[in-house]
């Protein structure tokens, strides 16, 4: 039986969360979470963030663009924005190429997860169907000694033939060294 | 709500950048809220933007003030060690999504290989399998023939060892295809494999390639008899004419 691996989304009322490791975990997922919108915000619309969480351990978990010291000071001190110098446009520039380039590295990857992710249900449900039809594909343990046994001389000579069509690939690439 | 896939690149379009700017600025406070009241914790939330002259911030400037002080008051070394920029923050997500990537392909290979063994003992011949295909098979083969005797042993010597755990399955032979194995395949209460994972999958094509026909099944095809006749329909089996 496949089991679902995890809840999914809950709704839950926003209140302190009494049981102590949910309280961590959610901690952990939402300040992921936090940040990833934060950081979103700031490519989408090209504003200024400064987030700063204190976990329930206290250790602080800080986010900034372009960064989190330079944000901190200028609200603390009230300062203007900084004047845009040539160099300081150079710098920007810099940062927001290689921000560009990440995020679309990222958005790359999320997207061959999907698929993979994808491939995966697709071989759990012929997993599924196959089980039906062959007593074999069951686990181990549901099985009884007398189908055990058996499995285990299947395979036994699978095994065997596996080893001799390696053999068989190896002595045709010997022969044939641009085979492999 | 929306649910268009968003682009992560600068919106362009000034209206639509505004538009998304305000909605996303809310649901930003709105989660640094929820963050505080969910797990009784400080944090704060400063934006500049270009739409304001004053920063938005959360929760009020005496609560800003009062999280960015407890923070100063760190030693340097506390403060940078959680902290991210852009940069730094998407770095972090992409070596965690390679890391995922690779495990989940991983698995998938495994799924895979499982299938084409299911078939192999259906009866159906190993065509088009190269050198890694194989390889991966008979590695696989070999950690369900180590289970299968565990399982064996465990009922021949009775029902007194209640030990074991009873969650392995055939199919979720725990380790990896193509990269060497992990070592823990924890089943005879707490024996963890010290062998090293290369090894031991040389070990098992060492066996492979010498191994003799012990089982005394004639046949040198690639139908794999099962010699009584209690399960029939092992071979002519509808699903591999």
């Amino acid at each position: 039986m496949v089991k679902k691996s995890s809840l999914g989304r809950q709704k839950i009322p926003i209140e302190k969360i009494p049981k102590k490791n949910h309280l961590q975990v959610t901690f952990s997922k939402r300040r992921a979470g936090l940040f990833k919108k934060a950081s979103e915000l700031c490519t989408l619309c090209g504003v200024e963030i400064g987030i700063v969480v204190f976990s329930p351990a206290s250790k602080p978990f800080s986010f900034g663009h372009p960064e989190v010291e330079s944000l901190f000071d200028r609200f603390l001190t009230r300062n203007p924005p900084p004047k845009n110098s040539s160099s300081h446009q150079l710098i920007e520039a810099h940062r927001n190429a290689s921000v560009h380039e990440l995020n679309l590295y990222l958005t790359q990857l999320v997207n061959q997860l999907e698929a993979e992710k994808k491939h995966g249900d697709e071989l759990d449900q012929i997993k599924k169907d196959t089980r039906r039809q062959c007593w074999w594909t069951a686990p181990i343990d549901e099985l009884g000694l007398h189908e055990l046994e058996q499995l285990r001389a299947a395979l036994l000579i699978l095994k065997k033939n596996v080893g001799r069509q390696i053999s068989e690939i190896l002595i045709e690439s010997s022969t044939n060294p641009s085979q492999i | 709500m929306t649910r268009k896939k968003v682009k992560l690149q600068y919106i362009s379009n000034d209206s639509a950048r505004k538009a998304t700017f305000k909605k996303r600025k809310k649901g930003l406070m709105k989660k640094v809220s929820e963050l505080t009241t969910l797990c009784g914790i400080d944090a704060c939330a400063i934006v500049y933007s270009p739409y304001d002259s004053q920063p938005e911030i959360w929760p009020s400037p005496g609560g800003v003030q009062r999280v960015l002080s407890r923070f100063k008051k760190l030693p340097e070394m506390e403060q940078s060690k959680k902290m991210v920029n852009q940069e730094s923050f998407l770095r972090q997500r992409i070596a965690k999504a390679n890391e995922q990537l690779k495990k989940m392909s991983k698995d998938n290979r495994e799924k895979e290989m499982t299938e084409v063994m299911f078939q192999g003992l259906a009866g159906k011949p190993l065509l088009n399998l190269n050198l890694m295909d194989l390889n991966d098979l008979g590695w696989l083969i070999e950690q369900n023939l180590k289970d299968i005797n565990k399982r064996v042993d465990l009922l021949t010597k009775g029902p007194h060892n209640s030990q074991v755990p009873l969650s392995s399955t055939m199919a979720g032979a725990s380790g990896t295809m193509v990269a060497p194995p992990d070592a823990a395949l924890d089943r005879t209460g707490g024996m963890e494999m010290n062998m090293d994972a290369m090894q031991r999958q040389q070990q098992w094509f060492t066996d492979m390639m010498h191994s003799h026909d012990h089982v005394g099944f004639g046949g040198d095809d690639m139908m794999f008899p099962f010699a009584d006749g209690n399960h029939n329909n092992l071979w002519s089996n509808p699903f591999f004419p």
